[in-house]
Parts: C-alpha cells; sequence; structure tokens
C-alpha cells in the first residue's frame, strides 16, 4: 500500500479546506496503476472545499501514473509538470484542474531554500 | 539568432523558419526547422525537380501566418530563363501545410520527378545551436501507404511528425517523391500537411483534453482582423508614427501566445522566434505597455502567472511560495530535467511587477472582480518579497541563485554574466541586489495599499504597507545614492557596497516613484544627458563607464524598452519635455526598421552613425520592443486613468505634428486623444 499517498489523501480530507485551489471547481480522479491493479482517487473540488473518495466515478479529468510515481510527487521527490511533459504523468479531460492540484504536491525533502547571507538575515 | 534572410512564420509557439526558397536544412549555424512544443519536428524540407534544387526569384512573408516562394529550377544564374516555375505556399495554423504549385511554360510536354526530402532530429530548442550527437531516446521511421511517420522516443516521451501528401505519392524512408506529367502550359498542384504529435503512453495526447486545433487561413485571417479591430486607431499628421503603431500591433498579434493550460486565452510570449513561451518579466513588462490599446492581454496574463505561482521550495527550478514564474518550456530537455524550465523561477523582479500590473490594470479597466479575484495571489507576492527574496537582511531584495549548473547568475532583466559591477569593472560577490527591483518593490506596495484600502476591505492592512514603503524609500534614498554622482547606484554587494555606475536602470526608478522629489532633477538630466542619452535612446550603461561598450548586451546597448520606462518614469515625475525627447528618438529610429524596433541596437551616439546600428544577435520581433512605441504614445499623449475618467495631457515635439488616437478602451467605454506637437526640443537639449 502506498503509504504517503494515503496521507497526502486523508490530509486533503481532513483539511476539508484548501485555500490554493479557492478559485477551482471540479471532479479530479486519479488512476494509480500497480501492474494490473489500479487504485482510485476521487477529489471533489468546490471553490477550495475539498472532499475526497475511493471510488471510480465521473470526473472532469483523471489523472493517470504509476504508484510509485505518485508516492514520489506526493513526497516531493518528483515534479508533476515535468513528469507531465516527459509522459510518465497523463491527464484526460480538463488540464486546468491538474495544473491546480499540482500545486499541492510538497518541496522536495532536500530543498534548503533561499540561500540566506548570514545566520539572523532573516 | 536567425539571419535576417531567413523567412519565419508562426502561429502560437509553432512556426517555421526556412531559407528564401522555403527549404530547411538546419545546421547549428543555420538552426531552421519547424518548431512546437519547443522541439524541432522538422529538420530537413527539401523541394528537388528532377534531382535539381531550386533558386528563388522572389518571397513575400504576407502575414505573420504565412508565406509565398516563386521558385525556378537549378543554380543561381544572372539570367534565368526558365521553363518552368515553382510556387511554394504555406501556412501555419496549429499544424504546417504547404500548398506546392508547378507550371510548365514550355511549348513542350514535360516529364518531372518531384522530391521532398524530409527528416526530423526532435531537437529540444535549447540544442538547436549545437552539433547534435547523442540523443538519449531512439528514432523511427515508418513508411505507410499513404504517410510518412518520424518518430523519437525515450521513456514514456515520444514525438511524431506525420507528413502527409494530398495528391499520391510514393514514400520512403527519407521523404516521398511523385512522377509527373506535363503538357504546354499546364500546371500541378498539390498540397501537403505535416502535422506534430506529442504522445504519452497507450498514444495519449500530451497536449491533453485540448484539441490540438488546425486553424485554416480564414480563420488566422478573421482572427487577425478582429484584433486589429479592437484596438484604437492611431492617425498621424507624419506616417511613419501610425505605420509605426500598425506594425506593433500586428507583431503583438504573432506573439500571441496560448499556454496549454489556458483554453485560447492568449498572453504575450517574449520573442519571436526563440522565446515564443511566457516569461514573467517580458509578458508582464509588455502588458504593462500596451494596456491602454491591448487590455485583454494583461488580464490573461495575470491569470496565467497566478495560476503557476509558487507554492513550494525547489531549489532546482528556484520556487519559493509566493514567487511568479520566469520561464516556461515544453522540451525533452526540461521533461527530463536537464533545464529547470517547468517552469523555472529564477527572477526577482517578476514577483514585485506583478502586483504592479495588477493595479495598473484596475486603473484602466475598472475590472474590481479580477483585483479580487487574486487578492490572495498579491499577499503571496508581498509576503514573498519580505521573507524570502531578503537575504541580506536589510530590507531590499536580492539574488543568489541556488541552481548553480542551470540557473541564471542575474536574475534581473539585466541577465548576461557582466552586467553588475563596481565602478572599477570588477563584479561584487552573490547576493546582490539592482536598484530597480527595489522601486518595483517599493511601488507593489504602495498599490497593494490601494487595493487592499478600496477593494479587499483591509485598511490594516494598506497602512501596513504604506509604513513599509515609506520606511523602504527613506532606507533606499540613504543607502543607494551616489552623491558626488547626482545618480542611484546600480546595485548593492551584500556588505553594502555600492556598484556606483551610471546605468539606464535610474530611469525604472522614476518610473516607480521611489526617488525622493528633490533629486528627481538630477536624475531626469542623466537620462538626456550625454553620458546616457545616444539621441536615438538610453544607452543601458553610461559613455565613460568602464565596462562602457556600445555593442554591450547590457553594457551600453540601447534598448528601445528600457527607453520606453524611462521615459514613462520622467513623465510621472513631472519632466514632459524630457520624457520627449528621448521617445522621439525611439520612434526616430523605429523609421530604420519599417516600423519594427528590434531587441537592442548600438550605443553608438546619433550624429556618428546617423543610423540605429542593429545589435548583431537580436531576437526581432521582440514582445517588449513591439510595446515600446505604444507606451512612448502613452506617455507622449499624457494618458492617465483619473478616477475611472481618462485623463489626457498632450506634449509632443513640434516636429512630430498631430497625433489623434480614437476608441481608447477602459472603464470609460471608448475615448478619443488628440495631441499637437509644440514643443521645440531643439531649444531644451
Amino acid at each position: 500500500m502506498a503509504d504517503a499517498t494515503t496521507r497526502f489523501f486523508e490530509d486533503l480530507d481532513h483539511r476539508g479546506y484548501e485555500p490554493l485551489l479557492a478559485k477551482t471547481s471540479g471532479v479530479l480522479r486519479f488512476d494509480l496503476h500497480d501492474g494490473p491493479q489500479t487504485t482510485h482517487w476521487l477529489l471533489r473540488i468546490d471553490r477550495g472545499d475539498i472532499r475526497v473518495s475511493q471510488e471510480e466515478a465521473e470526473s472532469d479529468a483523471v489523472l493517470h501514473a504509476s504508484q510509485d510515481l505518485f508516492e514520489k510527487l506526493v513526497t516531493g521527490r518528483e515534479h508533476g509538470l515535468a513528469a507531465l511533459l516527459r509522459g510518465d504523468l497523463t491527464v484526460t479531460g480538463n488540464p486546468r484542474l491538474v495544473v491546480r492540484v499540482e500545486r499541492l504536491f510538497p518541496s522536495s525533502p532536500h530543498a534548503r531554500g533561499p540561500l540566506y547571507y548570514r545566520e539572523g538575515a532573516r | 539568432m536567425a539571419p535576417r534572410h531567413n523567412v519565419r512564420i508562426l502561429d502560437g509557439s509553432t512556426f517555421v523558419v526556412s531559407e528564401t526558397t522555403g527549404d530547411i536544412e538546419a545546421t547549428p549555424s543555420e538552426p531552421t526547422g519547424f518548431f512546437s512544443l519547443d522541439t524541432r519536428f522538422l529538420s530537413k524540407w527539401v523541394l528537388t525537380v528532377n534531382g535539381e534544387r531550386l533558386t528563388e526569384l522572389s518571397y513575400d512573408d504576407l502575414q505573420y501566418y504565412e508565406a509565398r516562394f516563386f521558385l525556378v529550377p537549378g543554380p543561381a544564374t544572372h539570367y534565368i530563363d526558365a521553363k518552368l516555375s515553382i510556387i511554394r505556399e504555406r501556412v501555419i495554423g496549429g499544424s504546417f501545410r504547404e500548398c506546392l504549385t508547378i507550371l510548365n511554360h514550355d511549348e513542350k510536354a514535360v516529364d518531372l520527378e518531384i522530391r521532398m526530402d524530409a527528416a526530423a532530429d526532435f531537437a529540444d530548442l535549447f540544442e538547436v545551436k549545437d552539433e547534435i550527437l547523442n540523443k538519449k531516446g531512439e528514432f523511427y521511421t515508418e513508411v505507410e501507404p499513404d504517410r510518412l511517420r518520424l518518430g523519437y522516443r525515450r521513456g514514456n516521451f515520444r514525438r511524431e511528425t506525420i507528413i502527409s501528401s494530398l495528391e499520391p505519392a510514393r514514400y520512403d524512408r527519407n521523404g516521398f517523391a511523385h512522377t509527373i506529367h506535363l503538357e504546354p502550359n499546364e500546371q500541378w498542384q498539390n498540397a501537403i500537411d505535416v502535422r506534430t504529435a506529442a504522445l504519452g503512453p497507450g498514444g495519449r495526447e500530451l497536449r491533453m483534453g485540448l484539441r490540438v486545433q488546425r486553424r485554416e487561413r480564414p480563420a488566422l485571417q478573421a482572427d487577425l482582423a478582429e484584433w486589429l479591430a479592437n484596438a484604437p486607431t492611431v492617425n498621424s499628421e507624419h506616417d511613419h508614427i501610425s505605420a509605426t503603431y500598425r506594425r506593433s500591433l500586428i507583431d503583438l498579434a504573432a506573439l500571441r501566445f496560448s499556454p496549454l493550460s489556458l483554453g485560447g486565452q492568449t498572453l504575450p510570449a517574449a520573442g519571436l522566434p526563440w522565446f515564443m513561451t511566457m516569461f514573467g518579466r517580458d509578458s508582464i513588462l509588455t502588458c504593462l505597455q500596451t494596456l491602454p490599446f491591448t487590455p485583454d492581454l494583461s488580464m490573461t496574463t495575470l491569470r496565467i502567472l497566478a495560476a503557476l505561482q509558487g507554492t513550494r521550495f525547489d531549489d532546482f527550478r528556484e520556487e519559493d511560495p509566493g514567487r511568479i514564474l520566469h520561464e516556461m518550456r515544453y522540451g525533452e530537455t526540461v521533461a527530463f530535467e536537464e533545464q529547470p524550465h517547468s517552469p523555472y523561477y529564477g527572477s526577482v523582479d517578476a514577483t514585485p511587477l506583478f502586483v504592479v500590473l495588477l493595479d495598473e490594470y484596475q486603473r484602466w479597466s475598472g475590472d474590481v472582480a479580477l483585483v479580487k479575484e487574486l487578492e490572495q495571489e498579491c499577499r503571496r507576492a508581498l509576503r514573498w518579497i519580505d521573507e524570502y527574496a531578503d537575504l541580506v537582511g536589510t530590507g531590499y531584495i536580492w539574488y543568489q541563485r541556488r541552481n548553480t549548473e542551470t540557473g541564471l547568475d542575474n536574475q534581473c532583466w539585466k541577465d548576461s554574466w557582466d552586467s553588475i559591477s563596481y565602478a572599477d569593472g570588477t563584479l561584487p560577490p552573490f547576493p546582490r541586489a539592482t536598484c530597480e527591483v527595489q522601486g518595483y518593490a517599493y511601488d507593489a506596495k504602495v498599490r497593494a495599499a490601494r487595493m487592499a484600502r478600496e477593494f479587499w476591505d483591509d485598511p490594516a492592512y494598506a497602512d501596513e504597507l504604506e509604513r513599509e514603503a515609506a520606511a523602504l524609500k527613506e532606507r533606499f534614498n540613504r543607502d543607494w545614492w551616489v552623491a558626488d554622482g547626482g545618480y542611484y547606484a546600480l546595485a548593492l554587494d551584500p556588505d553594502g557596497r555600492q556598484c556606483d555606475i551610471l546605468s539606464s536602470n535610474i530611469g525604472h526608478l522614476l518610473w516607480s516613484g521611489i526617488v525622493d522629489s528633490d533629486r528627481a532633477e538630477q536624475v531626469a538630466q542623466h537620462l538626456v544627458g550625454e553620458r546616457l542619452f545616444s539621441g536615438w535612446g538610453v544607452r543601458t550603461l553610461a559613455e565613460g563607464e568602464v565596462r562602457y561598450n556600445p555593442i554591450g548586451y547590457h553594457n551600453g546597448a540601447v534598448w528601445p524598452f528600457d527607453t520606453s520606462f524611462c521615459a514613462w518614469g520622467l513623465r510621472r515625475y513631472g519632466f514632459a519635455e524630457e520624457a520627449a525627447i528621448i521617445a522621439n528618438g525611439i520612434l526616430d529610429a523605429a523609421r530604420y526598421f519599417d516600423g519594427r524596433l528590434p531587441e537592442a541596437f548600438g550605443g553608438y551616439p546619433r550624429e556618428l552613425t546617423k543610423f540605429p546600428v542593429e545589435y548583431p544577435t537580436a531576437c526581432s520581433p521582440q514582445a517588449w520592443s513591439t510595446g515600446a512605441p505604444l507606451l512612448l504614445l502613452r506617455t507622449m499623449l499624457g494618458l492617465e486613468p483619473h478616477e475611472g475618467h481618462l485623463a489626457v495631457e498632450p506634449r509632443l515635439p513640434v516636429g512630430m505634428g498631430r497625433i489623434e488616437v480614437l476608441d481608447i478602451p477602459g472603464h470609460w467605454g471608448r475615448m478619443d486623444a488628440f495631441a499637437r506637437g509644440r514643443l521645440d526640443l531643439h531649444k531644451l537639449a
């Protein structure tokens, strides 16, 4: 079972509202493949309000990825838009939803962030 | 860059660069080709008749999306007595379509072997100026009865070129051919279609749910006509002003770019042909220049930049929460993270300029809804300025790249490696802070305060922003002023030492309003003085500085866009005559380029060269050069939105005669502005 993936969706569900999606509405389905097995996650977004379920229902867009890749996306070890350009992640339906949700993926665990000049510069 | 004799046509980010015969034979020094999604889909496209190459009699690039070539067989000679003529007509509208007509002028019938050699190297735009030796993926070719498929595959990354001819053809791995028979005065026609595909697993199009629209010539024509009809009309006593305006409008139409995720809405790309993509800085500055004429571009630009605003830390892409992107690309090197443009965030000016554009857009359009829609993005941008950009802790925006392999050294508009130096010519260490960016930050805070008070219902935040802005202005005027020169330093090093050289950046400071009013006169006199003003425009670096070179990209060349912001700044502080002097210089220069200002031209004195010397590798048309005449018109006519009305206060030089701008769109509906030249510039200069 992909643990970080589950945590990612459960966390969204607990928060119930995501300000980065305040202008977004729609249903986005994630079809995460592992060999013949596919796990479904469904994100219903209503101007920032989020409901998460695990059903294979109709949606405005479907994002397809391997479970392994998605695990890396939600832990910041892979980059969503680069994966999309590479064809490792594909989308059917409204691409705008995916561009919005991609913004929720976290920083890399190795990211240092801004290079402050000296201790206490910040 | 493409030499002048190359023919370029485009539609959005799909474009063809070819020789004047219409042929394509790409080499690193002649990077011709058919490009889409930052990938070269044709690197060879050579037409022969009976094994002979063709010579052009003439060609026309009729519109930005179509071109026509008149050709005869054989090598060029002084005397051409051809019995055959060949016409190639091509249109770019999503895909690439070429119509071929062959006419037999002979009194005898002829048998002809018509052949097109075709190949695709699928080079990334970042690779086209290098020898492409070891692509990491594999090439494939599929010869089908009715088409030729050229492909490239690397993992799940797949790009294909699909070539099909309307007339039956014999396809082989290197192209296709026809054998035809023409009676005297008979002609033969064919239409060739070249389509691109960006495929993921299972053959899914990367361009996602979007239909890759094939737009035919009538649709393209109607689109351009509508674009021109919607923009204000400029009539001038001297034809070159209205001609330059019209050229600029058409070039702006050509430079419109529709990002993958935006469903057909457009924003200005940076430049043709190599920069047909979104750039935070270039797109925003172009929008600021063109707001009085084509306001819709601003709305789209703000929306797309907001949608891709940074949300996390990424050292490779130099992303931070709240940061506005620098450049987006779609090619192989970006997909495989050999380049960081997915998107890349390495600029420090796009973020404050984003806030500036939103406010300026509202003042023109009256569109309060967008200001409300983008409130959170604005707040995040302002937070970035204070929290993540102040690397030294002195209250300024600094930069130091985290991506030391492929990131940009200088993250301001003068982004070449040697653009920032001390007076002795040596380069300062990092982090660096450049002056104009501090001006943008000041302006962003002042403008955001107005938006907070009037539209976000947050007067406390407005007060806070105004306090911060006032403190920044005071600090800046203390730390950056070069007292013995009477100007502001170009930059500070991390220990607060000044790069005390005289540069065009001080014009941007006037535009932003950060200049103390008792110092404005000195700054204004520098901008029209001999060291900075060449007679055509404002030099990026003043004559007499160690690194000054009239053809130094950011060290002496004149950039029309840069000068246009200097003029706006002069006007803002009440120096209308000085603004008119430099506006007049740039509009005069435009005459030498048929109204199409290049990216940059040499900083040589006007009286020395008599004509503006184009910068050797300049890209043209370039969006912010195209926008420059529009901003200069605004500046000279004194167009200013004022409480929902359009104020007009023209100050034109005498020689400019009468200018009228009709149907200026805005909060007020449509309004006209009239002006007549009354300023005697010779008395001033």
